[in-house]
């Protein structure tokens, strides 16, 4: 795995960042919940306590005032109307009804003659929704008055106790389906009869298949606790009706309370109202007297963020699932705290901090992630660039001892971190190496310096020697020894010498253009006639292999490798000089028969001063008093490196023999 | 002064002592090792040359302020002085033209060689060089320096082209223009010049030049002479490299 990849998994860790953060955001929504629920809780029982004993406030009867400070108890005539949240339209249909069969009151006279009642309060306007059952639906007759007795067929009447408790009635009469107003009965100028139109109180008509619907409203403002509703079922136009319902049939009084909370107590709840927050009065039986709902209303916390972002957040931060709203309770008690008059049930939606947590969330995730981001591609930047330095390095390290010469200069060798601190050491161990190697190939050169000036000491008087007449022959003779030693040693020193000049030679040399086929042909022909013991094949390319190189150096190169293929090749053996055209390069190849390379001299064989081989059996001890040092091969491979190439020796395949290859670039 | 007690100087008297002879030639040897010095006094001296030596440039140059040698044979390191014999050589060149100056070192880089010859050195020999070689040159640069005093008189004279080589002055001219050989180079020359298109290895250029060299030093002698040649023809190309043999004069 590279540094690289580890860094950069090491910078996935910052995303631990947004992720804390949900948590951190998750946590805070609970406590947010959970004071809220508690100041929600506050709330309910502060408005429950200044509604404590307002019986008044809370339903329309304060009739005795005795009966006022405790909640009205339901009696069978008693109607509780629903708190709609929309006004019906008033036209005899029941689909913009709440669909609440429990709520109908039913009221029976037999099997086929019966009615309920549905009320509602919406505004201060009572509604109110009879369903009758009658299988003969008897209209008054069209254009008769509607005191006319032989014209009347079915009527609907509404009795109620006016604000200051009078008994009133009203009657519906239709003539057909539609609209219709309540009339009233009144004593005329002389004390008769007269049907009044009251406008306040209108209706609908309609017949259903089972009888007739009568759909009506009724302000508020006109009643006073008791209300209830009579029909007076005529099977024929004109008969005597057969009354049933919720009036006293004699005098058509009212039997039972509506139920119905004051107008002012919406008003009053409604200062507590806020958005997103719903507060509902019920009766002890569970009846709704009042109702402010401001849960939609819900203020807009800021423009919308982008709701792709906010959607794809939630969608890893957020459980599945709607936030539930929050529900609190609260009783309200009468004034001396004996008995409940209602209770209070304070709602408020979670959307309100549920757009808050939003917007905190999504500015938090937008920092951790972006936090992560910078992070990630800091670490990315910086593996890479760490990578890229450590890779200069690495291929300095490798470059630096090859060829001849050692590269002590490091790239950063001037930065002042660490990899400053490995690059200056690299350098500076180099450089003792450098140093070490240098004085080590400079020895042999020092060496023979040294050496030369007593051997020339020894040689000069030596040679003095000789030209003294009076030597005895036995002086002669260890003359003559002391001689050939001495002339051995220098052999020694000239070879050791030799070194040296062949890098100044080298380093001076000068490079053409030249073709190598010709020249390692002429060569291959010198040396057919140098070395007549021997066999000589060369193997070269038709076309011309030019190159820049040294001429010179190039043959002194195979001077070398065909001097050493002789030296170590049976007499008679074949040798073979090639050269091939690979991409980039030219190689020169030397096989020859003979042993083959003991496996510990690979890569010494190039060495300065290596002794090449021991002479073995098959060439014979050497006549020439030059000593084999080795240098030839080294000789070499400095040529080899002067054109840009390398030079290495190998077993032939078959082990028949040995290969020694040149590769020069071209 | 120049008494039996100037041992004290380091500089030794010729052993047949007596006065100079006229018809004896003065050979100066400065060299700081005193062995060497004295052997290279005795085989001169042996072969009839008064020999005086100096151990230090500065005895040398006290020496050489009474009198000039004929010849000077000079080490480059002398005693605390490294480079002193290149000194030594500037100044004596600075003294006279004619002077033969050989330097006989063990310092034997081609920076070296190349300096020696460009302060206007004779010849610069290594101290590999035998007794019997060093005076066999030594003999050599006198014959040239007589031949050089006598112009008139023609000696063994090889004309190749443009080429006139005077094996008895060792002078080398090239389109009448002289060419100033150190005497190495002259002999290698010479074996090349006098048969032209015939190929000389390079042991047969070291038997020519009378010095024990290896390869490449053969190589950059060549490779001076050609430089040489071509400072005064740019164009010059007679000597030729047979890779893998040797060396040829081409016409």
């Amino acid at each position: 795995m590279s540094l690289r990849l580890k860094l950069l998994l090491l910078g996935l860790a910052t995303l631990v960042l947004p992720w804390a953060g949900c948590r951190y955001a998750r946590e805070m929504e609970s406590a947010l919940r959970q004071g809220e629920s508690s100041s929600l809780l506050a709330v309910a029982d502060t408005v429950a306590a200044s509604l404590q004993g307002r019986v008044d406030l809370m339903y329309r009867a304060p009739v005795d005032t005795a009966a006022a400070q405790t909640a009205p108890k339901p009696g069978p005539y008693d109607l509780e109307p629903l708190v709609l949240s929309a006004a019906p339209l008033i036209d005899g249909y029941a689909d913009d009804w709440p669909q609440l069969p429990a709520a109908w009151v039913w009221f029976k006279k037999d099997d086929e003659h019966r009615f309920g009642v549905l009320t509602g309060v919406y505004d201060r306007v009572l509604y109110v929704l009879l369903d009758v059952r009658d299988p003969h639906l008897v209209f008054d007759a069209p254009g008769a008055s509607s005191l006319d007795p032989a014209a009347m067929g079915d009527r609907v009447w509404f009795g109620f106790q006016n604000r200051e408790g009078a008994e009133q009635q009203v009657f519906f009469a239709a003539s057909g389906p539609g609209t219709l107003t309540a009339r009233r009965v009144e004593a005329g100028e002389y004390g008769e009869d007269l049907a009044v139109i009251e406008p306040r109180i209108r209706g609908s008509w309609q017949p259903t298949p089972t009888g007739y619907r009568l759909e009506a409203r009724v302000p508020l403002s006109m009643l006073g606790g008791g209300f209830g509703v009579l029909i007076d079922d005529r099977d024929q136009r004109g008969a005597a009706p057969s009354s049933y319902g919720m009036l006293r049939p004699a005098d058509l009084h009212t039997q039972g309370q509506l139920i119905v909370a004051a107008p002012e107590l919406t008003t009053y709840l409604e200062q507590f109202a806020q958005p997103g927050l719903k507060l509902v009065v019920t009766a002890p039986t569970g009846q709704m007297l009042a109702r402010v709902d401001a849960l939609a209303q819900v203020v807009d916390l800021d423009s919308d963020p982008p709701p792709l972002l906010t959607r794809l957040y939630r969608r890893f931060v957020d459980r599945p699932g709607v936030r539930p709203p929050l529900e609190s309770q609260a009783p309200i008690y009468d004034r001396d705290r004996h008995g409940l008059i209602g209770t209070l049930e304070v709602t408020q939606t979670t959307e309100r901090w549920g757009r808050l947590r939003d917007r905190a969330l999504t500015r938090m995730l937008n920092f951790t992630l972006a936090t992560s981001l910078i992070a990630f591609v800091g670490m990315f930047a910086f593996a890479a660039w760490l990578a890229l330095r450590l890779s200069r390095l690495r291929r300095a390290s490798e470059s630096a001892l090859t060829r001849t010469g050692i590269v002590t200069t490091f790239p950063d060798t001037r930065a002042r971190d660490e990899l400053g601190d490995v690059a200056r050491s690299f350098s500076t161990l180099l450089a003792r190496l450098n140093e070490y190697t240098g004085y080590l190939r400079t020895l042999a050169g020092k060496l023979a310096h040294e050496i030369r000036t007593p051997l020339t000491i020894v040689r000069s008087s030596l040679e003095n020697l000789e030209t003294e007449a009076e030597l005895s022959p036995g002086a002669r003779t260890y003359l003559e020894r002391a001689r050939q030693g001495s002339e051995r040693l220098n052999a020694i020193l000239i070879a050791m010498g030799a070194a040296t000049r062949v890098e100044e030679a080298i380093t001076g040399a000068e490079r053409t253009r030249c073709d190598l086929v010709p020249l390692i042909a002429s060569a291959v022909a010198a040396y057919r006639g140098a070395f007549a013991q021997r066999r000589f094949s060369a193997e070269l390319p038709a076309e011309p292999v030019s190159l820049e190189a040294a001429p010179d150096l190039i043959v002194q190169m195979l001077d070398k490798l065909v001097d050493n293929a002789v030296d170590f090749s049976p007499v008679g053996a074949l040798i073979t000089v090639r050269l091939k055209l690979e991409p980039g390069a030219a190689v020169l190849e030397v096989d020859n028969l003979g042993a083959p390379l003991p496996p510990q001299l690979h890569g010494r064989l190039f060495e300065s001063l290596w002794q090449s081989r021991p002479h073995g059996s098959q060439s014979p001890p050497d006549p020439d008093t030059r000593p084999h040092f080795g240098l030839g091969l080294y000789i070499v491979r400095l040529i080899a490196e002067f054109h840009g190439g390398e030079a290495r020796a190998e077993n032939l395949p078959d082990g028949s023999g040995v290969r020694f290859a040149v590769r020069l670039a071209r | 002064m120049m008494a039996k007690s100037v041992d004290a100087f380091g500089f030794r008297a010729p052993r047949c002592g007596g006065s100079l002879s006229p018809m004896k030639r003065l050979i100066a040897i400065v060299e700081d090792e005193a062995a060497i010095r004295d052997n290279y006094a005795a085989a001169f001296e042996r072969e009839g040359y008064s020999v005086r030596t100096y151990a230090s440039r500065a005895l040398a140059l006290a020496a050489f302020g009474a009198r000039l040698p004929d010849l000077a044979v000079i080490d480059i390191s002398l005693e605390d002085e490294p480079e002193g014999g290149f000194e030594l050589c500037r100044q004596l060149r600075a003294r006279s033209a004619e002077l033969p100056i050989i330097f006989l070192t063990a310092r034997d880089t081609e920076l070296d060689a190349v300096s020696g010859l460009r302060l206007g050195a004779d010849d610069f020999l290594t101290k590999d060089l035998s007794l019997a070689h060093l005076v066999a040159r030594v003999n050599a640069l006198f014959r040239r320096v007589e031949a050089l005093r006598r112009p008139e008189e023609p000696g063994e004279v090889i004309r190749r082209g443009a080429l006139t080589l005077d094996a008895e002055r060792m002078q080398a001219q090239w389109d009448g223009k002289v060419v100033l050989l150190s005497l190495t180079e002259f002999w290698i020359v010479h074996a090349l010049a006098r048969h032209p298109g015939h190929v000389r290895n390079r042991q047969q250029l070291m038997d020519a030049a009378n010095v024990v060299l290896d390869d490449n030093t053969i190589t950059s002698h060549v490779k001076r002479i050609r430089r040489k040649f071509q400072a005064v023809d740019p164009k010059f190309d007679a000597v030729q490299t047979a890779y893998g043999m040797g060396y040829r004069w081409a016409e």
